[in-house]
């Protein structure tokens, strides 16, 4: 057949019978391309954060001196390296200034991932590095300047050598986390340890070989290395996040996963109603073209063929718009990322390209590929009935594409179930409720005024075809609140995570005597605190009289653990009890209440005896009740709380966090001046970056919200279109008999709007559950009723569902009824 | 030559049979013009169907030439229509979304015919509307529009035309003058006319007009 998909094509835009599909596909395809790109490209950059966290991409860590012959297998590898060694040290200054500081001297290459920073004074303006510090000086902790008295440009000795301080070392990327236990850092070169003398075998010290580069050639060293790995030494994993971004991307990744999902369902509903409608359209176009001669063959060459050629000028037009999205959105992050975002590979657009031929295949095909059975009779018999009509296969055909595109796109089982259940629920329902209350509405409709006589007798003339209206429009409905309500949860949870006067400092070791004295210089200056915890150092030795094993601190299982225990007779803020109940004020009975995933480590539960060591004595306590708390809360946490009065006799320190902006930062050099033996752990440019990340996480949440919205408004047209035809051709009828403007527009109002308020209120209930399901299971959020949800849901599918539908069919009462009928 | 022996048409209807056309023998020769005619719901419409191979029969047969419509697939009666058989109908069925140039085309694009532009605009201008060639179905007057579907029906120069109620739709100036071309059309391409409808005067500008009644031959 010489007549070609193409000028058919050509023929159908012009004519506006493509407009719907098109948009459905093109929208599809860049939506799931553009979160799939982007997603894909914020994992990498996650990776690559939590490659910084080790500063670099693999490493091995041990308690002795590793071969040399390793680095120079990595350098023939074509890899970089560095090599690290920690140990605590005394520092000296002056004649009798000195202190026990965390030394920890690098090569030239360290890091390998990530950022040095330094001060030129302490606590200064802080800046990058390239590398640590030259052979023959060092850089020291912000308040070890105060404690050694000493200013940038004086000499401190380290064991036998000389150093001249140069800089205030201000962070390393791969900081241990652990800061309970940390002195102030001093950074020295590697070259200038042997010069020091400190390091004698048997010293406590840490080793490290870092390693960076190709991942291939980096997985043969891996494989290498391996077998070779001594006895205390250990190769480190890259699957340590940084807690605060990496919870508030994931939650992202999750809700544009969601949205994704959301979208290839209302794009494939989309191109079924437009599908439908084109075939329907296209019945007659077939027939006479049978009548010239054409074959069924031929005519579903033509539409495979146009088909196709849809896919794939879509696509293309697609994934262009998506890689657009995609570099909107991080155009948006560009500053506030640690790391430059790797790319995303060709996946995000073969997924693209997959839905797109997808939604063709399971939701356009299905009525085009009947279009070939249309009979040539119809020329003569325009009452010949179509074949259009889909089929229980279809929808289970559609069913499936959609769940399969759901699961392969966002790769979360959860997330597929809950949002199919919110649509089953709809459907369900929907077809029940809306063929018994369209049913019902006639009953009302008898006695009524003529407009709503006309308006609920079409509502039940066209049962089945409403009903199955009304659920579409539901769904669209549905998906769109389930998306708005669970950004609006989301940001709202994110917003009182990190309120802006999040605590930003840590201040560790205050002793008893200091507490009052600390507290009012707090309040003197005006810095908001969180309370003080008594903060006491012990060993969890035993578990129901049974000694544990003494192995590495860093083995995973049962073995004896260090932990920092506090006291309180109220469940401390933000934590919440997951097991057993909280003690009676004022006991004295030896009482223990553990963390959630330290219980776990310990394999305790309720009712287990634990003994701990505390300085030298030994206390035996009943766990009574297991806590679950949020590491990212920037708050004091405790593994273990204690009844006060049970640990009343043992010595503790003090701890607290308090919030500081950046111009306050000076109150430091003075808080350390006059208590020098308080540690300060500074976390604000942390959570200064979790803040920026989330709120641009935020701003791209809103874009890919508006982004479905077009895709659900271009559902709620196809579905309005999908009946327009049979509609007008009443209207016309009735206007040709003399029906006046406000009783037609009057009746299709009040039509369309009992439809709409069926789907409203159908959509809310279904949309309620979805998003149930979703916080609690999917996204790990609290759930939260939504009544507002209610009237808004409704009025929603009512104003919305009575306009489209006005709107579409206005033609009918601004044109000839003749013109209107002839165009049918 | 076109020959029908016994040819039966039922439907199901509400549980029973109904019998449109009850046994039609008729033959019609190569060139001859033909006018069936009869009441509304006397089979008119459904033998035309039957003849031009756009419908099964339920019995005896429709021969047209050498070729029995009844032995051929869907898809061979569409191939045989394509070579052999034009329409021209009622309600015009021409295709909205096309030009009335295009409409003319469609046909012998079906055919693979190469100069399928040429010959379409030589026929749109043997119906006078050459001015119209852009010109989409629906900015075009009814006559205007039948006009259009002469041009098509004659473009691929078919040995056989079938006309069902071609001026049903026009007022009679307008359908006179339809009527007119089309059997100017007809005497210059020697083609077969088979015609239906209701209008005696029409049908007396045929050759022999066959009048059907309940289903069955009534006159010859």
């Amino acid at each position: 057949m010489s007549m070609t998909a193409t000028r058919m094509l050509a023929r159908d835009w012009r004519g506006g019978e493509l407009g719907i599909l098109v948009a459905a596909l093109v929208l599809a395809v860049a939506v799931v391309t553009g979160i799939s790109a982007f997603t894909t490209r914020l994992q990498s950059a996650l990776e690559q954060e939590s490659h910084r966290f080790l500063a670099a991409d693999a490493v091995v860590r041990g308690s002795s001196d590793m071969p040399v012959a390793w680095l120079e297998e990595a350098e023939s590898l074509g890899l970089d390296s560095a090599r690290t060694l920690s140990f605590p040290s005394m520092v000296f200054a002056g004649e009798n200034q000195m202190f026990l500081a965390s030394i920890k001297a690098v090569t030239d290459q360290y890091p390998l991932r990530g950022e040095l920073s330094y001060s030129e004074q302490p606590f200064g303006q802080v800046q990058p590095a390239s590398r640590g510090p030259g052979a023959g000086t060092v850089w020291l902790d912000s308040r070890l300047f105060a404690l050694l008295d000493v200013a940038v440009g004086d000499s401190v000795g380290i064991g036998e050598a000389e150093f001249q301080v140069v800089a205030a070392a201000r962070s390393e990327p791969d900081q241990s986390a652990g800061f309970y236990s940390m002195g102030p850092r001093v950074l020295m070169h590697y070259s200038d340890i042997p010069a020091t003398g400190v390091v004698q075998p048997g010293s406590r010290v840490e080793y490290r070989q870092l390693y960076a580069g190709d991942n291939r050639q980096l997985e043969t060293l891996v494989e290498w290395l391996k077998p070779q790995l001594g006895t205390g030494q250990r190769l480190l994993d890259v699957n340590q996040g940084q807690p605060g971004i990496g919870s508030a991307l994931q939650r992202a990744e999750s809700f544009l996963l969601l949205a994704g999902s959301l979208a290839v369902v209302l794009a494939g509903v989309a191109i079924a109603l437009a599908a439908r409608r084109f075939s329907e359209r296209h019945t007659d176009y077939v027939a006479i073209m049978k009548s010239l001669g054409a074959s069924s063959a031929a005519v579903n060459r033509l539409y495979g063929n146009s088909l196709v050629l849809l896919g794939v000028g879509a696509t293309a037009l697609g994934c262009a718009a998506g890689w657009v999205m995609q570099a909107g959105f991080f155009a948006l992050f560009a500053d506030q990322l640690p790391v430059v975002p790797g790319p995303s590979g060709i996946r995000p657009y073969a997924i693209g390209f997959a839905t797109a031929f997808t939604c063709l295949l399971c939701f356009a095909w299905p009525p085009l590929r009947r279009l070939g059975q249309a009979s040539p009779l119809r020329v003569l018999r325009r009452d010949m009935p179509q074949e259009t009509r889909r089929t229980l296969g279809d929808y289970l055909l559609g069913l499936a594409a959609v769940s399969g595109l759901m699961l392969w796109y966002s790769g979360d089982w959860r997330l597929t179930l809950a949002v199919l259940l919110g649509l089953a629920v709809t459907i369900v329902l929907g077809l029940g409720l809306a063929l018994t209350l369209l049913r019902g509405g006639r009953l009302i409709g008898m006695s009524a005024g003529s407009i709503w006589r006309l308006a609920l007798a079409g509502l039940q003339r066209r049962g089945t075809a409403n009903a199955l209206q009304v659920v579409i429009f539901a769904m669209a409905i549905m998906l769109l609140l389930v998306l708005v309500l669970v950004r609006t949860s989301l940001i709202k949870e994110w917003q009182t995570q990190l309120p802006p006067d999040t605590p930003n400092h840590f201040m560790l070791n205050i002793a008893p005597e200091q507490v009052q004295e600390v507290d009012q210089l707090l309040r003197v200056n005006g810095v908001p605190s969180e309370a003080l915890y008594p903060m006491i150092r012990g060993r969890v030795m035993s578990v129901n009289g049974e000694d544990l094993p003494q192995t590495d601190d860093r083995e995973e299982g049962r073995r004896q653990r260090g932990a920092n225990f506090t006291w309180s007779d109220t469940l401390p803020a933000g934590n919440e009890l997951v097991a057993g109940q909280w003690w009676e004020t004022g006991t004295t009975a030896p009482e223990v209440s553990l963390e959630q995933e330290f219980a776990a480590r310990l394999e305790l539960g309720v009712g287990d005896q634990v003994g701990l060591l505390i300085g030298a004595e030994l206390l035996v306590a009943t766990v009574t009740s297991i806590r679950k708390l949020d590491w990212q809360s920037f708050q004091p946490n405790f593994f273990m709380v204690f009844p006060p009065r049970v640990l009343a006799a043992y010595p503790a320190t003090f701890m607290t966090s308090f919030h500081l902006d950046a111009d306050e930062k000076p109150f430091l050099n003075q808080f350390i001046r006059r208590f020098p033996t308080i540690t300060v752990i500074e976390m604000d440019v942390v959570v200064a970056q979790v803040r920026a990340i989330v709120e641009q996480v935020s701003a791209a949440i809103e874009l890919v919200l508006a982004v479905i919205l077009a895709a659900g408004s271009l559902v709620l047209v196809a579905g309005v279109q999908a009946s327009v035809d049979t509609r007008m051709q009443e209207s016309s009828i009735l206007r040709a008999l003399g029906a006046r403007r406000s009783l037609i527009l009057g009746g299709l109002a009040i039509e369309f709007a009992a439809m709409g308020l069926f789907a409203g209120l159908l959509a809310t209930i279904a949309a309620e559950l979805s998003v149930y399901v979703l916080q609690v299971w999917v996204m790990d959020m609290n759930y939260v009723a939504t009544p507002w949800l209610w009237p808004i849901g409704i009025a929603l599918g009512v104003f919305l569902i009575a306009g489209l539908g006005v709107y579409s069919c206005r033609k009918v009462v601004s044109s000839p009824p003749l013109a209107v009928l002839r165009e049918l | 030559m076109i020959k029908a022996e016994n040819l039966q048409k039922r439907v199901p209807m509400a549980g029973r049979e109904l019998e449109i056309l009850k046994g039609i023998n008729l033959e019609i020769k190569s060139g001859e013009t033909v006018a069936v005619v009869g009441a509304s719901g006397s089979g008119k419409s459904t033998l035309l169907g039957l003849l031009a191979g756009l419908d099964d029969a339920s019995g005896g047969r429709v021969v047209i030439g050498d070729t029995e419509l009844g032995l051929l697939d869907e898809d061979g009666r569409a191939a045989f229509r394509a070579e052999h058989i034009g329409f021209v109908f009622q309600s015009f069925q021409l295709l909205p979304a096309l030009t009335a140039l295009e409409n003319v085309m469609l046909p012998l694009e079906l055919k693979g015919q190469q100069d399928a532009r040429q010959q379409a605009e030589h026929f749109m201008d043997r119906v006078e509307l050459t001015p119209r060639l852009d010109h989409y179905p629906r900015q075009m007057s009814g006559g205007e529009q039948q006009r259009v579907a002469i041009a098509r029906a004659f473009a691929s120069r078919p040995e056989i035309l079938f006309a069902d109620e071609p001026t049903g739709n026009l007022d009679t100036r307008t359908g006179n003058h339809i009527i007119d071309l089309l059997f100017e059309l007809n005497q210059e391409h020697g083609t077969t006319l088979v015609l239906v409808t209701h209008d005696l005067k029409l049908a007396e500008r045929c050759q022999r007009r066959v009048q059907l009644e309940n289903g069955a031959v009534w006159v010859e």
